[in-house]
């Protein structure tokens, strides 16, 4: 990990080269609005383009998304010009008039002076009620878990994850990672009396042997012993009490 | 076929290719471009085989005969070129082709209806390289399409072909770099960037593996050089591809063709086979160090995938969506290696730079850029079809003198450049020279080198609103600029062109422009607003005309004309009466007519079938 210095909203900062910006900056303390990155997920970003700066390298200065641009030497990084709230408020009234029902996109929204757009709001349907279409849910799905149970689907206005054909998922393990990772809360997952609903699916929870409550779908035990060879004992608990 | 090892007995082939042709042998060419295949040029091919042997006469003995790629004036297809005479015959049936043997291919006779006829003076030209279409062209590009039989590569070696390959081979991969940075190629996709700049920014990242790739995912709606090439020249592309393979180091190259293009597939997998089997591909090429193949991949359909870098995803098996590129394709591109992708036409330029030298190729166009460039001219003009001149011919050169000026003698508006994401350049800057630095000043962009030329009834409010619907179904849906603004801008353009235009409408769009401008992750989506904002630029008072006094200047959207008829002007003769689909047009026989305006659909039929002049639009 090579270190060196950039500058962020005129301070000299230390990051380490290749990082993204956008990390650069959380890590000192300089805030920059993003959603659809996740710190563990290598390829994500890019999409809801919440996060622009201004980048100045070379000599040439430019908007771009801090959740992917690469901190290289020399680069000046400017996360709040006018140009840069401008654009940014642009994007968020976009993304409201998607999403007019997320709680995160409105609150985001309200903080750049916007509680309505001026254009007309989409009508949600097959699960994009919340969804900015940001991919994490698939991402996750297909890199961290393993078992792409859910991807992108259409193009436009109409593209959001789904499971193929909108049919129930044999894939899926009901693991819930994709309802964690969306940064709006657009994914639904329902657990009630052992039972957890995701995806339009029913998963049996087991329970802890402790306490006794329902902590996690059958299905994802199972593919945890088969895929990292894990004691199935070690499920017994939950975190809690092992 | 045996392969060949050596550019000796490269040559020796060709030597051989070419004392076994008949060069005077009177010949009949037959455009079998997609276009005139359309057109029927299938049947007329069939028609002149029979009709030779009919006549007695034997291909290749008494007669030439063959089919080729595609000529460009495909409007007037199927079109039969006959050599030695340069003779072209336009809109060929297959009943012309008895005549056509017998007095033209056997004799000499000209026949007359078919030759082209010039709309403006009245005058025929036989001579194809006397077509006012044809005159004034400069074929780099285009050199060998019409000319060569596609399928055959002897005829590609005839016309010079893998010269420029042998003389590559024969020099340093840098050298190779350098002589395309000295031609000042640019990228002919539409980024216009220097072709020699990408290599060498390639070829200098450390890597075991590289790749070259040919995009002809050609998408733009009029624009089908890239198609042309691919269908008529396979090999040059195939050629530029070696060139480019071995100059920075790749031993795999892969060329992306769009599924709607099933002719240039075909054609390109033959010419592909066969230069195989003459060892122009596969282990050492001509007996050198240098191996080097190349595969198909046949995309699915989306215009983003034409974007490098979702083209890029696509090959890999991958949904096509961009990506940021603020890492470059020369350092990550395909499967993450090091990668170099240019266009059907920027390839096949290299044969040509490399056999001719950069300075032949330099010396044409202007000092940003160099060579040629293949324009599709479509529109409202008299002459439409793939134009190939200099860079830095003037817009109005090339509308009147190679596209014969604006269809019916209407009044000059516009042209479009650069595809749905290009803009709009007025009458008044026709005179600016085509080249990639001006029509970007001017608000537009070169593009992929589409031309639409608009007259005065083309309503520029109803044109934004055009391509941004076409956006609109093709934005990927990635990125929330283009994906949530488009739909935003096409909603507003038509409440302007419906009548629902408020006075902030303007201020509100060009908002919108900037976000998209400077927020959206890739090319298409970051140019999308040029249509918008070019049209903005030079028409404002037509989109104030529509928003203020709820008119459309140029008579074409619907919710704000009405139609009527000038009773001065109306014979009476019933025409439009009979035609009205509405039935809503009334009067006597040799009285004024009269429309009811609130039964018309506004369609415009009585308009078109007056013979009087007598139907008005306000």
């Amino acid at each position: 990990m090579e270190k060196i210095t950039i500058i962020i909203d005129g301070k000299q900062v230390e990051a380490v080269k290749d990082q993204p910006v956008l990390m650069a900056a959380r890590e000192n303390g300089i805030d920059i609005p993003a959603l659809c990155h996740h710190p563990e997920l290598e390829s994500s970003g890019g999409s809801c383009r919440v996060c622009l700066v201004e980048a100045v390298q070379g000599g040439r200065s430019r908007i771009v998304t801090s959740c992917n641009y690469p901190v290289r030497a020399g680069l000046e990084v400017n996360t709040s010009t006018d140009q840069v709230m401008k654009i940014r408020k642009g994007v968020l009234e976009l993304l409201l008039c998607r999403v007019p029902d997320s709680e995160v996109v409105r609150g985001l929204a309200s903080k750049y002076g916007i509680d309505e757009p001026r254009f007309f709001k989409d009508e949600g349907e097959n699960n994009r009620y919340k969804c900015i279409a940001c991919s994490l849910c698939t991402q996750v799905c297909e890199d961290v878990v393993g078992v792409s149970a859910i991807s992108m689907q259409n193009r436009g206005v109409e593209k959001a994850p789904g499971t193929p054909f909108h049919k129930d998922s044999q894939a899926c393990i009901g693991c819930g990672a994709c309802a964690y990772a969306c940064p709006t809360g657009a994914i639904s997952m329902k657990d009630s009396k052992g039972v957890r609903t995701i995806w339009g699916r029913k998963f049996k929870m087991a329970a802890c042997s402790v306490c006794g409550k329902p902590y996690i779908p059958q299905a994802q035990v199972d593919w945890i012993v088969k895929t990292t060879g894990k004691d199935r004992a070690f499920f017994d608990k939950c975190p809690d009490h092992r | 076929m045996k392969a060949i090892t050596s550019f000796e007995q490269l040559e020796g082939y060709r030597e051989r290719v070419k004392a076994a042709q008949k060069k005077d042998l009177p010949s009949v060419l037959i455009c079998f471009g997609t276009g005139c295949q359309a057109n029927g040029a299938v049947a007329v091919a069939e028609a002149f085989r029979e009709e030779i042997e009919r006549k007695g006469l034997k291909v290749d003995v008494n007669v030439g005969f063959k089919t080729t790629g595609c000529h460009g004036y495909c409007e007037n297809g199927p079109l039969v070129v006959l050599r030695p005479k340069d003779v072209l015959y336009l809109k060929v049936k297959p009943k012309d082709v008895p005549e056509i043997v017998e007095k033209s291919l056997v004799g000499s006779e000209i026949i007359e209806k078919l030759v082209y006829k010039d709309v403006n003076t009245g005058e025929s030209v036989a001579q194809y390289h006397e077509i006012p279409f044809y005159k004034y062209q400069k074929r780099i590009a285009l050199r060998n399409i019409g000319n060569v039989d596609p399928r055959s590569i002897d005829d590609y070696l005839l016309c010079d072909g893998y010269k420029g390959l042998a003389r590559a081979l024969t020099m340093r991969p840098e050298d190779i770099v350098s002589e395309v940075e000295k031609s000042g190629l640019r990228g002919r996709g539409g980024g216009g960037f220097p072709t020699g700049t990408k290599w060498r920014s390639c070829r200098a990242v450390d890597s075991d593996v590289r790749y070259v790739m040919c995009n002809g995912d050609e998408g733009d709606p009029g624009a089908f050089m890239d198609r042309s090439i691919m269908e008529g020249d396979p090999h040059s592309v195939i050629e530029g591809m070696i060139i480019g393979g071995y100059a920075v180091g790749a031993k795999q190259g892969y060329i992306y063709v769009r599924d709607e293009y099933p002719l240039a597939v075909k054609n390109l997998q033959a010419a592909l086979a066969d230069a195989r089997a003459m060892g122009f591909l596969g282990e050492n090429i001509l007996g050198s160090d240098f191996s080097f193949d190349i595969r198909i991949s046949r995309g699915g359909g989306a215009f983003v995938c034409g974007e490098s870098s979702a083209l890029m995803r696509s090959l890999e098996g991958k949904v096509g969506e961009p990506r940021a590129k603020y890492i470059r394709s020369v350092e990550k591109g395909l499967y993450d290696k090091p990668s170099v992708l240019n266009n059907v036409e920027t390839w096949n330029n290299i044969p040509v730079i490399i056999r001719n030298g950069a300075d032949w190729y330099a010396s044409f166009g202007t000092r940003g850029s160099k060579g040629t460039k293949v324009f599709s001219l479509v529109g409202k003009v008299n002459n439409t079809g793939l134009v190939e001149v200099p860079m830095g011919i003037s817009i109005r050169e090339l509308v009147e003198k190679i596209g014969g000026g604006v269809l019916n003698g209407k009044k000059f508006k516009a042209v479009q450049t650069g595809g749905p994401s290009g803009g709009c350049i007025p009458d008044s800057e026709a005179d600016l020279p085509v080249d990639f630095d001006s029509l970007t000043q001017a608000g537009s962009m070169m593009g992929s080198g589409g031309i639409i030329v608009m007259d005065e009834n083309t309503c520029m409010v109803d044109v934004a609103k055009y391509f941004i619907g076409f956006l609109v179904e093709e934005s990927c849906g990635k990125c929330t600029p283009c994906r949530d603004g488009l739909p935003r801008m096409h909603r507003i353009l038509s409440d302007i062109t419906e009548g629902r235009g408020r006075e902030e409408d303007i201020e509100t769009l060009t908002e919108l422009c900037d976000v998209l401008t400077c927020a959206a992750l890739c090319g298409l989506g970051s140019s999308a607003a040029n249509p918008v904002l070019s049209t903005v630029r030079y028409f404002r008072d037509e989109y104030e005309a529509h928003i203020r006094d709820g008119k459309c200047p140029a008579g074409v959207c619907k919710s704000l004309i009405t139609y009527s008829i000038d009773a001065a002007a109306c014979t009476g003769c019933t025409l439009c009466a009979k035609k009205c689909p509405q039935q809503c047009i009334t009067g006597e026989r040799k009285g004024a007519h009269v429309i009811d305006a609130s039964a018309c659909i506004k369609c415009g039929v009585c308009k078109d079938v007056c013979n009087f002049d007598a139907v008005r639009v306000e």
